[in-house]
């Protein structure tokens, strides 16, 4: 099993890609700045919900939220309050853990999910090195579809971690979308 | 005398489970696992009925709709999946 253990951690850390990569920013994993960034594009308050996911954040954030926010914010202190917001970001090593442990995919599928893992991966690194010609617009489709995969294998039986996945996508399409981010991960 | 009969009879029996065993599992996880691996290929499949334990990380699953498949991991540790 320890082969496959550590081709999970792989995995978790690859699809995350945050682990190897030290945040730009703060530590909450650069998810969080990622995701704060994008709410405030977005709406201001902010649950970094900017994304679609928002309709399972507790919508009541968005509206109201200037004020909650404002309010909640001074409560918190920086290093917290991304994480607060960002209940979706991804905490790194939870998630390695919780891929590690899950009983809605079976050993054979996290070895399959790995494959296909790594060849995306491998793929990003082709492009990257001039070996493939694609573009990175054509790259998220086999992102997506991957993601998609893991998480309809865990929607059933562990929805929380497809949840949180599903909430990281943009941030992890970040990292493998940035040349430099990517190299520090590969 | 009888204890040898005994003793035989306890051998054949304990063979034939143990080649029983090793022809046929039905562990629903199992299944299920092989399934998605199957669909994770891309190939048809729907619902694995019974698999075959071939080995270690080798089996050979049927499938609801009458394909078989034999999945096993490779030595470069990849999942392979080979319709028979």
């Amino acid at each position: 099993m320890n082969p496959v253990w550590r081709a999970e951690a792989a995995f978790v850390l690859a699809i995350a890609g945050c682990a190897a990569a030290p945040p730009v920013e703060s530590p909450p994993a650069a998810i969080a700045p990622a995701t704060a960034k994008q709410a405030s594009a977005s709406a201001p308050p902010s649950k970094p919900a900017s994304q679609p996911a928002d309709a399972k954040a507790p919508a009541k954030a968005s509206p109201a939220p200037p004020k909650a926010l404002a309010l909640a914010k001074p409560q918190v202190s920086p290093s917290i309050a991304p994480k607060a917001e960002a209940a979706p970001a991804l905490d790194i090593k939870s998630l390695e853990e919780q891929l590690k442990e899950t009983k809605a995919i079976g050993v054979m599928t996290k070895l399959s999910l790995k494959n296909q893992v790594d060849d995306l991966l491998q793929r990003f690194r082709d492009f990257y090195e001039g070996r493939l010609k694609t573009t990175l617009a054509e790259l998220r489709q086999p992102y997506e579809l991957l993601l998609m995969k893991v998480i309809a294998l865990l929607q059933d039986a562990d929805a929380p971690l497809a949840s949180a996945i599903h909430r990281s996508r943009e941030a992890i399409w970040a990292v493998l979308s940035d040349r430099d981010k990517f190299s520090k991960l590969a | 005398m009888r204890r040898r009969f005994g003793m035989l009879l306890l051998l054949v029996l304990a063979t034939t489970l143990a080649a029983t065993a090793a022809l046929a599992a039905d562990d629903p996880k199992q299944r299920q696992d092989l399934a998605a691996v199957i669909a994770l290929q891309g190939l048809p499949c729907g619902e694995v009925v019974s698999y075959v334990v071939k080995g270690d990380n080798d089996y050979v699953a049927s499938c609801k709709d009458g394909n078989r498949y034999r999945v096993f991991v490779n030595p470069e540790g990849r999942v392979v999946v080979q319709k028979q």
